[in-house]
């Protein structure tokens, strides 16, 4: 498997760690236990596109969000992750 | 109190032979180890990237690399390390980290790097073929030309690998950047790679 960082180009699998689903969003202070509990803890186990957190630390050390099918392994979109280097977080 | 002098040496000074290493005859791969350099990190701090290339520009007089490249100016090599970061690489104290200090006030973070890495030359008319065994990455004469850098791994290291100007007799130069703790690994896969092509090993206090 190879991924296309944005930053590098096209690169083997061996430099990238993979860290997990990038949807969770971490929830507001007073949110509530429940959120917490969902937000640590829950996890779907998709079969088909998946995004996902991978971060590049055998290159550039940025963070990427992979659009993965997890039944093919087909990358559709690589996508630097918010904050990725000097960017503003969420931009 | 104990007096203490710093020693300074290289991170291959234990490792480095120069002479003729592998297969006799003409030496296909040669090995410099480049010593005694300033090199500093450059990274943007959050939302000021412009204003960083702008200082560097100020700076330097010539744009810092935004993509995956290296570029020479008078008395520096400006590399690509990662987004929105760079390494300042020289000789002779002109750039040193407190040189640069000045310059990137406000816009960059600046690292002191030039003790936390190792530089090496790699060149010759099977400098690729040796390479080749090692990266993972199109080192082709087309894709990979006089200038391209790259943040990749050979080994299992983290490296920074970017092409020099070539040598005089046209023989492709590859610089390489690893940090210093895993120099001496990583120049022992290196001479394992290149020894069916022969190899000279020098070390140098010049800046290709």
């Amino acid at each position: 498997m190879r991924i296309v960082c944005p930053f590098c180009g096209e690169r083997e699998l061996g430099e990238f760690t993979y860290l997990g689903d990038a949807k969770p969003q971490r929830p507001a202070a007073d949110a509530g236990e429940d959120a917490v509990y969902d937000y640590v803890y829950l996890r779907d186990n998709v079969a088909g596109p998946m995004s996902e957190h991978w971060y590049h630390g055998g290159g550039c050390r940025a963070w990427l969000k992979v659009t993965r099918n997890t039944l093919t392994h087909e990358i559709s979109a690589v996508e630097p992750a918010a904050g990725a280097g000097a960017a503003k977080v969420g931009a | 109190m104990a007096e203490f002098s710093w020693d300074v040496r290289s991170p291959l000074d234990r490792a480095l032979i120069a002479g003729s290493y592998g297969a006799q005859g003409d030496a296909g791969v040669a090995l410099t180890e480049i010593r005694d350099f300033d090199l500093v990190q450059v990274m943007a701090r959050r939302g000021k990237a412009a204003e960083m290339v702008k200082a560097a520009q100020a700076r330097f007089g010539i744009a810092a690399p935004e993509t995956p490249k290296a570029v020479d100016t008078a008395d520096t090599a400006l590399i690509w390390s990662g987004p929105d970061q760079f390494l300042v690489l020289s000789k002779g104290g002109k750039h040193t980290i407190e040189a640069l200090a000045a310059a990137f006030v406000g816009s960059a973070s600046l690292s002191d790097q030039s003790h936390a890495r190792a530089l090496i030359s790699i060149s010759g008319d099977k400098a690729r073929a040796m390479l080749a065994k090692l990266s993972s990455i199109d080192l082709h004469p087309d894709k990979f030309r006089v200038g391209a850098a790259a943040a990749t791994s050979m080994d299992h290291t983290s490296i920074t690998l970017w092409r020099g100007k070539d040598r005089a007799d046209g023989q492709p130069v590859f610089n390489l950047l690893v940090f210093a703790t895993f120099a001496e690994s990583l120049w022992h896969t290196i001479l394992d790679s290149a020894a069916e092509y022969g190899v000279t090993i020098t070390h140098s206090e010049k800046l290709a």
